[in-house]
């Protein structure tokens, strides 16, 4: 009798293969996409922006960090909200978590097709077929590799990966020189600070792909240490690579320019300055090449993490179990992988990509405030549990991440507030009748703790 | 079946180390209590439970391994008195399977109070002797009381070989259960081919005998 569903990946991920994984995913299609939509709403405050989601994220990557190196399980958030509340939470992580990496996907699809349309224009091909046509295309094409090979190579995401990075240092690199400090007058657009927080909580999806190094722990070699130490590097050098590009793309193109080029926004602010890379071309096309790059190597990745947060569900019969099984012959979470398809391709038919964007950031931000909340109920209720890695300045970190995740939250629109709810409302009904038909009651009646009366104790007291 | 079960594993030594990895490989969840902080550290390396720090023995810490959400509890620490208070405490909190581990001979009355006893003593005897004679006959499990199941192999000039069961008569107190492969229930048309390997049940009192026969 062979056990396909115990088949378990290898330990082959070092610790920049892991680290890697986390920057592949956030540099992958905020800095290309989401630039220019940001600058939009907050004007050279963008590059604050950027800061700022950076500080607010690194509060829950602690929380990650220390959550990771405790409790050893794939799956990311969801198996660690899993492990510390009941059932129900549990569930609604896995939901919003499984949603956001099929809505990132949609996303970075769109972003995919834009710029690689953009890379036809720059060697004078008109493609045919719209962005949506490309969109719908790409997210087959990955769907379906996926479906059929298990082989996510950490070493080919780890080229990719520094490839992306190094074309945005060589854009940082000449853009340099040409930074006009005169683009950030007036720094906040109409002058008004405020529209700083909307701009966060529409970017900042941007930083949340550093979870997905959670999603593949049992793949890490030496874990306990290397999988906070990932977390940590890969937001770090991120913020600090998003800053120097948003920069630079302000300080050359403009807060109007960057604006005005929406998803291509880098590649545009490249055209400006860049020399002539051969056999490439211009500039700009080294840009667009890098987001084309970038795009796809971060759809792929949310591929892979919406696929393991369902298998993680299924398997624990929080959703349909056939979601929690390996197919027989290709070793893959296949019916996962498909039903995240169907919804990536809806999203990406019928949702407008700044929705898109907002659904997607405001889940990550739902999904983050009860990772916060995870590390604390955890320190009380397993304060011996060994923690390889602790939160520094504990409680601060953690309380401060719920506290801004919500402040962020309350930014966003109400149409996104709407959506969501409507997407948690379908998570109910699933919920429901799931457990109805376990025929386990839905909702348990408080904590099911057997009552075990305190037995008298005599303290010897010294006389 | 893909469910996983969830399961206390109390004692962080080699026992509890290897029960944590081979559960962890077959994708259960594992919660792990150790007292030692350099055992636990050992463990924690492997990266296969998360580790409690503290005396399984002790409510306070057993409690927050949550045994009202775990399926079993398997007590294996070298410390037969520390496995059983684990046990009766874990099962006072939950209604939870309990497996403790003996290394001596058992007290009779355990069978009342937890649901497995995993005896070392036993287990590496039985080991010990599968080695020490070879190929030819290995001691799959101890069912229960008296019964053992075996794997044998038909010698080549054993008094049965080449012999169908009708025709052969085994000892009251011993059956063959299936051939080796699983292939095929043992019935009266079964020949016992030499070189062919069958499961046997057997009581300890006719082991010998049943050896005689198929073994020679």
């Amino acid at each position: 009798m062979s056990h396909a569903g115990e088949r378990s990946p290898a330990a082959t991920l070092t610790l920049l293969d892991a680290t890697m994984v986390g920057i592949g995913a956030m540099i992958g299609a905020g800095i290309f996409v989401l630039t220019g939509l940001a600058v939009e709403t907050a004007g050279p405050a963008a590059i604050l922006v950027f800061a700022l989601n950076g500080g607010v994220t690194t509060f829950t990557a602690l929380s990650y960090a220390e959550l990771a190196s405790a409790i050893p399980r794939n799956g990311g958030g969801y198996a660690y909200v899993r492990e510390v509340f009941s059932a129900p939470v549990a569930f609604v992580m896995g939901w919003t978590r499984w949603f956001t990496y099929m809505i990132a996907g949609a996303l970075y699809a769109l972003g995919f097709a834009s710029n690689f349309i953009e890379f036809g224009h720059i060697f004078g091909v008109s493609l045919p077929g719209g962005v949506l046509f490309w969109a719908g295309s790409v997210v087959v094409a990955f769907v379906t590799l996926n479906a059929v090979s298990t082989a996510a190579s950490g070493s080919a995401e780890t080229l990719i990966t520094l490839v992306k990075i190094l074309i945005l240092l060589v854009f940082v690199a000449f853009g340099l020189q040409f930074v006009d400090l005169g683009e950030f007058e007036p720094f906040f657009r109409r002058g008004n600070p405020l529209t700083v927080l909307p701009a966060m909580g529409l970017t900042f999806i941007a930083f949340q792909g550093y979870d997905l190094i959670a999603t593949v722990t049992e793949e890490v070699e030496d874990p306990e240490r290397n999988i906070p130490r990932a977390i940590l590097l890969s937001v770090a050098t991120t913020v600090v690579v998003y800053l120097l590009v948003v920069f630079v793309a302000l300080g050359t193109l403009g807060a109007e320019g960057l604006a005005g080029a929406g998803e291509t926004a880098i590649a545009q602010a490249a055209e400006g300055f860049m020399p002539r890379f051969e056999p490439l071309g211009s500039g700009a096309a080294l840009i667009a090449f890098g987001a084309v790059f970038s795009t796809i190597s971060a759809l792929n990745a949310v591929v892979i993490g919406s696929s393991r947060v369902a298998f993680a569900m299924g398997r624990e019969a929080q959703l349909p179990v056939a979601l929690g099984r390996l197919h027989h012959r290709f070793g893959t979470p296949l019916v996962a992988i498909a039903a995240s398809a169907v919804v990536m391709l809806v999203a990406v038919a019928v949702v407008p990509i700044r929705v898109v964007g907002n659904l997607a950031s405001l889940f990550s931000l739902l999904g983050f405030v009860i990772v916060n909340l995870s590390v604390i109920r955890l320190r009380r209720q397993q304060p011996d549990l060994r923690r390889p890695f602790e939160v520094p300045f504990y409680p601060a970190p953690p309380v401060l991440g719920i506290v801004l995740n919500l402040l962020l939250g309350a930014f966003i629109d109400l149409t996104t507030w709407a959506l969501a709810v409507g997407w948690l409302v379908v998570g109910a009904v699933v919920y429901l009748l799931l457990s109805r038909r376990r025929g386990e009651p839905a909702v348990p009646t408080g904590e099911p703790e057997t009552e075990i009366s305190d037995p008298e104790v005599t303290v010897p007291t010294e006389d | 079946m893909t469910e996983s079960l969830r399961v206390i594993v109390a004692g962080g030594g080699t026992v509890g180390l290897r029960t944590a990895e081979l559960l962890d490989d077959r994708g259960h969840d594992v919660v792990l209590i150790e007292r030692d902080p350099d055992r636990s550290e050992r463990v924690a390396a492997e990266y296969v439970a998360s580790i409690i720090e503290g005396d399984a023995a002790r409510p306070a810490v057993l409690r927050q391994a949550q045994p009202d959400r775990c399926d079993a509890v398997a007590a294996v620490t070298d410390d037969e008195a520390t496995n059983f208070a684990v046990c009766m405490a874990a099962q006072r909190m939950a209604e939870i399977r309990t497996v403790m581990r003996i290394d001596g001979d058992p007290d009779e009355l355990y069978p009342q109070y937890v649901d497995g006893i995993v005896s070392t003593a036993s287990l590496t005897a039985r080991v010990t002797v599968n080695e020490v004679v070879g190929g030819g006959v290995r001691s799959i499990e101890e069912v229960g009381g008296r019964v053992e199941i075996l794997d044998i192999e038909i010698a080549e000039d054993a008094p049965a070989a080449g012999k169908t069961l009708a025709e052969v008569r085994l000892p009251e107190g011993s059956l063959i259960i299936v051939d080796a492969d699983g292939n095929r229930i043992g019935g009266p048309e079964t020949v016992l081919e030499p070189g062919e390997r069958f499961l046997v049940a057997v009581e300890g009192a006719v082991t010998d005998e049943v050896m005689n026969l198929l073994r020679g």
